[in-house]
């Protein structure tokens, strides 16, 4: 498959003789200003905007040693002299009535890696994980994934049907969704594939690709079980098929256990409506689950009481195993954590004091505990876990370290309320093969390296 | 929400904002042990009743049926209209029929130009036939006929999502042909077989039998806090920085331009995979106006401008009168060079034809 192919087509590629980041090191955030303004002035006006804005961004984040600020000017703005900024007026109100990122946050959106799909409009983008803090995804750094683009849908004209082996079958606006008793939780969405470009090495080089199909929100709507209650089930009634409205109308069965569990019908997050590429206006929230199974722009729920066996539970979204058979029905995303700084993004920059810090979340609820390791898991010390400690959601972890220069191999183990410890690559491959694309939820290694760069490795 | 669950959501709020505001444990980094673990708010009882209240979920009930009575009843028309998947079993499937004959007609018009012509997938397109017997190999093929357990799904998803394009465009007995199509692709009925909503459901699958439910947890590892294992024994297996096949760019200032040209020169093949990811959704079957690849007339006309010109509008964009062709197809991430590589590839591939 793909992996191959571009094992091939990569391996051919040659390797710069003197990166430009050990070029920064040696010349320090001057060089990296004038490397920055030099590459821009031999480009075209719109690529070099947006190149100095990343440059100076860089500059910002990676640069040691006497401090030069992100401006035109350098040193000027510094004390004791006084900037402009504070001798003038901004902007007034509702200048930008919808608010927006500073510019200066320009280098913080959602990424692809184009060689993933054939297409764009059936494809997927990650979340900026480096940059994240707290454990909320702001709106318009979560991850998409659609089969057919995203649809425009006005929601006066969108309807819900849920009819099947119920009592009632309806069809819902949006208004009477809204009427009805709402819930609010946060938990995470992490697409079943999150990692799984490297079931066969780290092929990976940025913490937003290896691990940026994973988000966590505030999620507002209407319990399904209160709909299902509202409808009242037939006998029989085992499991619920969900479909969507877009172009791909994607189809999940849903076990009734699990409906009338924790699945929300939802329509905002984050306080605000949902975004279209999250669903707009309505879409089912399966909190733990494997993210195809939260179908987004939802516009009908079947009660019945056998699966459908839809593309989605069949051809994908099952897992190969060696012998030729494959799993069905892989719902949860099993305990994962990852160190988000440092990270191939977030470089260190000098020997000293760091705070490590990582996400961890669980599917089957609540972090308990994660440990991190500095030698490729020979020893392991206890992290702490930081703010809110939620079922199903992104809880944030740190570690106070003092970083002597040395080479490191940084790993974080999570462990949730199960008692279930985040596996090894090795006994995941030895249980699975390499085939099985979803669900690896390894413990992932970083290589620091003596220059502070850190890079995506395997080890055995 | 009932008057009582307000109250108690308050009350659990109440609760942790005291939780927040008590005195918190130390967190004076410089004075603490850098490897000593630092107290923090932990989980607990307050923090439960708050989950708790916040995943208000009713049991069901089977005296509430209609308890609130918003919406409107669906009606069997109404549900008609929307309810088109089908099951295993042929529950579902609307009455109708179609043969591999006509199906070959449809399937070469509709969807060989994304699946092949023999189901064989084209650039990362899904393949759709052969790979029998590759499950257990290195790089297995999952086919329809190879991998897909029912052909119900085959059916379903034809109808509900295909062609690419133009989902929900075809009718029940086209879909129904292109089914027998693809199932005769892959050596499963015999070149006069006509499917129907009759014998759909006893067409066996050669992978029926090939799933078994989730058995995780199925690895189990241990909190192993000490000596875990010989230092010396790792060894680093794989490097990603050795493949170089991410996207880099925005955290490590790299000479993007010079190393798309080296990753040109040292890979024929750049233009064709930048095609496939990036401009075969609209040029190879003429979306939005774009010159389809394979057609002469319709690039020397636009080559009349000089081959800059083309990579010009294809980077920045271009409005011109057959249509609009967004800046570099609508991946901005792709370099100047990618983009020009995929230019000369395709004007390759239509001038040479």
């Amino acid at each position: 498959m793909w992996i191959g192919f571009l094992l091939e087509r990569a391996l051919s590629l040659p390797r710069s003789e003197e990166s430009d980041m050990s070029k920064l090191r040696r010349s320090g955030a001057a060089g990296l200003l004038d490397m920055v303004a030099d590459k821009a002035s031999q480009l075209p006006q719109p690529e070099r905007r947006d190149f100095l804005k990343r440059g100076l961004a860089l500059a910002g984040t990676a640069a040691a040693g006497p401090a030069i600020a992100a401006g035109e000017s350098g040193a000027e703005y510094l004390p004791p002299n006084v900037p402009p900024w504070t001798r003038s007026l901004g902007r007034g109100v509702v200048t930008r009535p919808y608010g927006s990122p500073s510019d200066f946050e320009a280098n913080v959106i959602r990424r692809t890696v184009p060689w993933l799909t054939a297409s764009n409009i059936s494809s997927i983008s990650f979340t900026p994980l480096p940059e994240l803090k707290g454990i909320i995804t702001p709106n318009g750094l979560v991850f998409e994934r659609y089969h057919a683009g995203v649809p425009e849908i006005s929601p006066d004209q969108h309807r819900l049907m849920i009819h099947g082996l119920v009592e009632r079958p309806i069809v819902l606006t949006m208004d009477d969704l809204m009427r009805f008793p709402s819930a609010s939780v946060i938990r995470f969405i992490e697409c079943p594939a999150n990692g799984g470009m490297e079931w066969r090495g780290a092929q990976m080089e940025a913490l937003q690709f290896t691990h940026g199909m994973l988000s966590c929100c505030e999620w507002t709507g209407v319990p399904l079980s209160v709909l299902l209650e509202e409808v009242g089930l037939k006998k029989g009634a085992a499991w619920v098929l969900a479909e969507g409205a877009d172009g791909a109308a994607m189809t999940r069965s849903i076990p009734l256990e699990k409906a009338l569990d924790d699945t929300l019908v939802v329509y905002a997050q984050n306080g605000e409506m949902l975004r279209p590429e999250q669903g707009y206006p309505l879409r089912l929230l399966n909190p733990g689950w494997e993210g195809n199974t939260s179908v987004k722009w939802l516009r009908r729920l079947e009660v019945g009481d056998e699966p459908w066996y839809q593309r989605e539970e069949t051809s994908k979204y099952t897992d190969l195993m060696e012998d030729g058979r494959a799993r069905k029905f892989t719902f949860v995303q099993e305990t994962n954590s990852v160190i988000t700084f440092p990270c191939p993004e977030k470089p260190l920059v000098a020997k000293g004091r760091y705070e490590v810090e990582g996400l961890a979340w669980s599917g089957r609820g609540r972090i308990r505990r994660v440990d991190v390791s500095f030698d490729g898991g020979v020893n392991w010390q206890q992290a702490r876990l930081k703010g809110l400690v939620l079922p199903k959601a992104l809880t944030r972890f740190s570690f106070m370290w003092d970083w002597d220069g040395g080479p490191v191999l940084l790993q974080s183990r999570a462990v949730d309320e199960t008692g279930y410890v985040q596996p090894t690559l090795t006994q995941l491959r030895d249980q699975r093969g390499v085939e099985s694309i979803y669900h690896k939820n390894a413990i992932h290694t970083w290589r620091v390296a003596e220059s502070g760069e850190v890079t995506n490795v395997q080890i055995d | 929400m009932s008057r009582s669950t307000k109250g108690f959501v308050a009350l659990a709020t109440l609760v942790v904002a005291i939780a927040w505001l008590s005195p918190s444990p130390s967190v004076d980094i410089a004075a603490a042990d850098a490897n000593s673990v630092l107290k923090g708010p932990t989980i607990g009882p307050d923090v439960e009743a708050v989950e708790i209240s916040l995943a208000f979920r009713p049991q069901p009930d089977a005296k509430r049926v209609g308890y609130f009575g918003f919406g409107e009843s669906a009606t069997e028309d109404m549900i008609a209209g929307w309810d088109i998947d089908v099951r295993p079993d042929g529950k579902g499937l609307p009455p109708g029929s179609g043969s591999v004959e006509d199906g070959e007609v449809i399937y070469e018009e509709q969807c060989a130009a994304c699946h092949g012509f023999f189901g064989e997938g084209e650039g990362r397109w899904p393949k759709l036939a052969g790979g029998e017997g590759t499950l257990t190999e290195d790089r297995p093929e999952k086919t329809v006929g190879s991998y897909w357990p029912y052909a119900s799904t085959l059916w379903d998803y034809v109808h509900r999502a295909m062609p690419f394009y133009e989902p929900q465009s075809l009718g029940d007995d086209e879909v129904y042909a292109v089914s027998a199509y693809v199932l005769y692709l892959n050596d499963i009925v015999a070149d006069d077989f006509v499917l129907s909503h009759e014998n759909l459901a006893s067409i066996q699958m050669p992978n029926r039998d090939g799933f078994f439910v989730d058995p995780r947890p199925d690895v189990k590892n241990t909190a192993c806090m000490q000596d875990c294992k010989d230092p010396a024994s790792i060894k680093i297996t794989w490097d990603s920085t050795e493949l170089g096949v991410t996207p880099i760019d925005h955290f490590r200032a790299e000479d993007t331009e010079a190393a798309a040209t080296a990753a040109q020169e040292t890979d024929p093949n750049l233009g064709l995979t930048v095609y496939q990811q990036a401009c075969s959704t609209c040029h190879k079957g003429g979306l939005a106006g774009a010159p389809v690849v394979g057609e002469a007339g319709a690039w020397s006309e636009r080559l009349e401008q000089g081959m800059d010109v083309l990579v010009d509008h294809a980077i920045n964009g271009y409005q011109g009168s057959a249509g609009y062709m967004p800046p570099k197809g609508g991946q901005i991430q792709l370099s100047n060079q990618e983009v020009r590589a995929a230019v000369d590839y395709m004007v390759k591939n239509s001038l040479e034809k």
